[in-house]
């Protein structure tokens, strides 16, 4: 057993685990925060990306212990209330998802691309960085067209300066 | 996942020196990558257990090593397979046969034939590595052993 | 009436909770008191099980049971089964081996199961696995088909000796013969299809659920057709009797045909909750979805066309065999039998056609259906064929597909189907202007002028959907109806329940099908939900596969609707004191023809239920109507996709420039959703041809089981797509809809081939071309393009 303290979407948290527990089964099952989901075993398919500090990251290949600290925020943790962040919004307007499952670690990854690579991005840009994130619904045509409006949107509100 | 490969050391020794060698399971323990015990069961049969790591996935696979063939001093057949539980097994064998040395040179020569097979999931996660890890633990194997003959 | 009727680019109703974290998924339900299953699986293609030794595991921390195929079948817990029964040639029945949820005896697969630890940790479940110890007699295996049928191949279950399920044919043999013996031309191929591992992003899971004082179960699974499922666990798996079982399929992550199975991890989650008393929960890893979903595909075949002199088809000819895994799937021998041949025929008038399909076992995951089903392994026989033929005969690919098109309708093919309606130059013509064609010579010149190879592909397809009517199946060999049901609960303050048998896991149902009706009953959809998924809320239902959730689910709403809106007018006539015949509904309202006098839909609901306005006698109270609909045909999605890419000839790799989609899918409820189900479509097929391939190596061994070795479309690798539409309403049901869920994973895998086989200028590269396989067949052939 490990004593692990985290700050998760704005809340400090403590929690006693097994060493071994994933910072994602930390989230899904310590905290039902099950909007962080797992699609592989091979730290692939991005589904489990939240932010560690600020930062993407993909959650099933983090020890909850490697991040004791840390400060978190999972898709649960992106609107402001019944606020959607612009880049939520901009996947309802541009129809980015269809099943939702792979949405929430795709939102999480574009927020991250935005912070890295500014507001004004293109198809290219946005192509690449989605590297490590798979959908199998969409065939990411709307996606990239979110992504580009989503970007767009924290720019002009400021959401992307936070 | 079948795999196969062959190659040759020269050792320092002579043919029935190497030849007790191969046959004392203290050097075999030593010598081969991960081999964590290796207990005699009969004359030519052993039971065995070694750790092994591929890619992402590593088990301890326990099973059994068997002689046979046996033709002093000229070589044998070792073969040996093992249960790495959800790990999946593995499985081969090497023909050993020892060549009188090149003219002029002392010792003698070592040539192998490996065959080794993999399943489960060390083959659905390790395929791309197998070759080279089954390549890196034959040549560990055989390097080990020369060393251990050198060492008398 | 308001902007979300049908026709309108609607956003959806369902996105709030997954972009906001919120969507249940099967993984996400948490039963009080869950304890975790894990499955050991085989590690070895073939094997005789001569022992398990379970005592070291039972003894390990958190071990609540461990089950085998012997617990199964002392509580006479049935095994799966394959619903669709094929006829071989002779009139023989198809050859179907027993298929146990736990091994019995027998492994036949990597992946097959052995047994199940349950214990209150996952991680404790995986621990307790890595100590049982089973004996195992390795057998031969029969991994490819060429392997299964040699003389004294292994034999997997011995009511197939030669491993064969079945030798099915289609079609009139001698009229093709005649056909070919007066033909001036016979164009001849061999085909791969390439065995695919449908891979939804979220793996399979089930949590089974047993309540004592009730004796009932639940099962949250993550199913296309919950009540399908619950059908063939009560029925044939004898889990228990319907009315003590509800399955629950949540939100699900998307299924391309791998979740309408019934497996056996749901079947012994279920089972097993009453054995230990407390619900069960299983959640797939990655690489067991991959050795254990169902894989798609994996055809071997071989076509011949012939052509009269001025490149008319008279005749085609096709040898398939089909790779059936080993067991048979719940639906897989349908897949390469009625669901593959009868779309041979293509959007082609063509006389004569004979088909013989072999269904082989091999000892490999059981394959059924994916995403089109048959119907694209068809299109790539066919479009293959025809383009193939065309550059034989030396005629514009895109003419000689004109010259051969079917024109009258109701055109009845040689291979059962009758298309109904369809205008396939309109798709044609509208395609080759957005694509720009006529300047494809320039193109190919400037790409020359780079050192780059450019392609360009047609295919021109079509698909039969809604996979019904009931009568047609039932008469090919399907065990069930495909009809579809629905209910309209209309409540007193006029806000409205639809209770549907068809199951959204991506498509959208929650905003298409309010569509509907805020479009019929002039409500805002906003005042409606959409109820599915739930054997308890949900009276019966066939579910979601085969684009058949517009075509047939939407058609029973429409049909429970009519009903609706005929008692409405009953309810109103005694308000309004006029004959229900007088009553007119428009807009929301109803009102006495010529008289201003009117009420409102939610007044009419209310008056329905408070029922002071009339006695019981006259009118039954209450607002709810329900109806099932089967309709009389398929129908008939088709179109047209042009891609058009560049191959560097010093790399290998293909770039795909421009993809051109027109599609004809009757008429449409919500756009937006439409082609996001045509990009979708696209991508798997575009997956299929460039990437994706699930490779058995010869001992068996799955050797792409996890995203490092089996290649997923990922965004880099995809084109953004330019999605057109033209519209013949399908005249089979009530709203003119075809159908749109498999279109371009139908159309892409021959349109991407025949424009690499264009640009390299030659027909020597198969699925999935990639890098690799691509600069070797370039480097075997001078390319057309540089010869000339
Ligand atoms: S679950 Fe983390 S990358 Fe797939
Ligand atoms: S929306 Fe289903 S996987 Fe992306």
């Amino acid at each position: 057993m490990a004593s692990v303290t985290l700050n998760v979407n704005g809340k400090s948290v403590t929690r006693g685990v097994d060493a071994r527990t994933l910072l994602v089964e930390f989230l899904r099952e310590h905290m039902r925060l099950t909007g962080t989901h797992v699609g592989c075993d091979t730290t692939q398919c991005g589904c489990c990306t939240v932010h560690v500090n600020g930062e993407a990251m993909k959650s099933c290949t983090l020890l909850a212990v490697a991040v004791d600290g840390a400060t978190i925020t999972t898709i649960e943790g992106l609107a402001k209330g019944q606020d959607l962040h612009p880049m939520q919004a901009a996947f309802r307007e541009h129809h980015g998802l269809q099943c939702g499952f792979c949405t929430p670690g795709m939102i999480m990854s574009a927020v991250d691309m935005v912070r890295r690579k500014g507001t004004d991005l293109d198809d290219k840009t946005i192509r690449e960085e989605l590297e490590g994130n798979i959908c199998r619904c969409t065939g990411y045509h709307n996606i990239v067209k979110a992504i580009h409006y989503g970007a767009e949107a924290m720019g002009k509100t400021g959401t992307a300066a936070e | 996942m079948a795999m196969t490969m062959t190659g040759e050391v020269a050792l320092s020794a002579s043919r029935e020196t190497v030849w007790v060698k191969l046959n004392d399971p203290a050097v075999l323990k030593a010598c081969i990558p991960g081999c964590e015990t290796l207990d005699k069961t009969s004359d030519t049969g052993f039971s065995a257990v070694v750790k092994l790591k591929i890619g992402p996935v590593s088990a301890t696979f326990k099973g059994s090593v068997e002689l046979s063939d046996l033709d002093p001093p000229n070589g044998y057949r070792i073969s040996g397979q093992g249960e790495g539980g959800v790990a999946g097994f593995a499985k081969g064998g090497a023909t050993v046969r020892l060549l009188p040395p090149a003219e002029g040179n002392d010792g003698c020569i070592l040539s192998y034939d490996v065959e080794a097979n993999v399943g489960g999931k060390i083959a659905q996660l390790g395929a791309r590595l197998i070759d080279g890890v089954a390549k890196k633990t034959a040549d560990q194997f055989f390097n080990n052993f020369a060393e251990a003959v050198k060492a008398g | 009436m308001s902007g979300t009727g049908i026709g309108a680019r609607v956003l959806r109703k369902e996105d709030f909770r997954f972009i906001t974290g919120k969507g249940q998924f099967t993984d996400d339900v948490n039963r009080y008191g869950q304890a975790h299953a894990v499955f050991l699986r085989s590690p070895h293609a073939h094997a005789e099980i001569l022992g398990i030794k379970l005592d070291a595991a039972r003894a390990m921390p958190g071990v609540i049971d461990i089950f085998t195929g012997d617990d199964l079948a002392a509580d006479k817990i049935g095994g799966l089964i394959c619903g669709w029964m094929i006829h071989s040639k002779d009139g023989t029945p198809m050859k179907a081996g027993a298929h146990p949820a736990l091994a019995q005896g027998k492994v036949r697969y990597v992946g097959d199961h052995v047994a199940v630890i349950i214990a209150e940790t996952q991680a404790q479940a995986r621990d307790a696995m890595e100590r049982i110890v089973v004996d195992y007699k390795v057998l031969k295996p029969g991994v490819s088909m060429a392997d299964a049928v040699k003389s004294g191949a292994p034999v997997l279950h011995e009511v197939a000796p030669d491993n064969t399920v079945y030798n099915w044919a289609l079609g009139d043999e001698a009229a093709t013969q005649a056909a070919f013996a007066k033909a001036a031309h016979v164009t001849k191929l061999d085909l791969v299809n390439n065995r695919l591992v449908p891979n939804p992003m979220e793996p399979r899971a089930a949590v089974g659920d047993w309540d004592s004082g009730q004796d009932a179960f639940t099962l949250y699974t993550t199913s296309q057709n919950p009540h399908v499922a619950r059908l063939v666990l009560s029925a044939f798996i004898g889990i228990a009797p319907e009315h003590k079982l509800r399955v629950i399929a949540p939100d699900v992550g998307g299924g391309f045909g791998s979740k309408i199975f019934i497996y056996a991890e749901e079947t012994v989650c279920v089972w097993a909750a009453k054995k230990i008393g407390r619900p069960v929960k299983w959640v797939a890893d990655r690489t067991e979805a991959f050795l254990s979903d169902a894989h798609g595909r994996d055809h071997v075949t071989h076509a011949e066309m012939a052509l009269d002199a001025s490149g008319k088809i008279l005749g085609l000819r096709v040898k398939t065999q089909a790779n059936l895994g080993a067991y048979l799937s719940t639906f897989s021998s349908s897949v390469p039998t009625y669901l593959y041949a009868p779309l041979l025929s293509g959007q082609y008038d063509i006389p004569a056609i004979y088909v013989e399909v072999d269904g082989l076992y091999t000892n490999t995951a059981p394959v059924d259906a994916y995403r089109g089903a048959g119907r694209p392994e068809a299109t790539f026989v066919i479009e293959r064929m025809v383009e193939v033929a065309a550059r034989e005969v030396k005629q514009d690919p895109a003419e000689f597909r004109r010259r051969n098109f079917v024109r009258q309708f109701p055109h009845q093919t040689p291979v059962i189907m009758c298309y109904d309606a369809g205008d396939y130059d309109a798709a044609l013509t509208k395609a080759l202007e957005m694509s720009d064609y006529k300047n494809i010579g320039a193109r190919k010149a400037e790409s020359a002028k780079k050192g780059l190879l450019r392609g360009i592909g047609f295919s021109a397809y079509i698909e039969a959907c809604g996979i019904a009517p009931s009568a047609a199946v039932g008469s090919l060999g399907a065990g069930v109806g495909l009809w579809e049901s629905a209910e309209v609960r209309v409540n007193p303050v006029g806000t409205v329940e639809i209770l549907t048998g068809s199951h959204s896991h991506g498509q959208g149902h929650e905003t298409t099908f309010a569509q509907l009706v805020s479009e019929r009953l002039g409500i805002s959809i906003d005042n409606v939900s959409i109820v599915h998924g739930d054997t308890d809320k949900v009276q019966m239902g066939m579910g979601t596969y085969g684009s058949r959730s517009g075509a047939v689910g939407m058609s029973a709403i429409s049909k429970a609707l009519d009903k609706i809106e005929a008692k409405a007018k009953k309810v109103a006539g005694f308000v309004l004191e006029a004959s229900p015949d007088d009553i007119e509904f428009k807009d929301g309202k109803f009102s006495v023809r010529g008289t201003d006098k009117e009420i409102d839909f939610a007044s009419v609901a209310l008056q329905a239920y408070i029922a002071h306005k009339f006695n019981g006698q006259e009118l039954e109270p209450g607002l709810k109507e329900s109806a099932f609909w089967d309709p009389t045909n398929f129908t008939f999605p088709a179109g047209v996709h042009i891609c058009e890419l560049e191959i560097d000839p010093a790399t290998g790799v293909t770039r795909i420039d421009r993809w051109t989609a027109v599609d004809d899918f009757g008429n449409v409820i919500n756009p937006m959703i439409v082609e996001g189900q045509v990009h979708g479509g696209i991508a798997q097929g575009v997956g299929q041809a460039l990437l994706e391939g699930a490779v058995y190596d010869s001992s068996g061994q799955l050797v792409t089981a996890s995203y490092m070795d089996y290649s997923m479309p990922r965004a880099g690798d995809l084109p953004s797509y330019d999605v057109g539409m033209t519209q013949t309403a399908c005249p089979s049901n009530p709203l003119g809809i075809k159908g749109c869920g498999e279109a371009g994973a139908i159309a892409a895998p021959p349109a991407v081939m025949n424009a690499i086989t264009d640009a390299i200028g030659h027909e020597g590269i198969a699925m999935p071309a990639t890098p690799l396989a691509l600069w070797r067949a370039i480097q075997k052939t001078a390319p057309r393009a540089a010869a000339e």
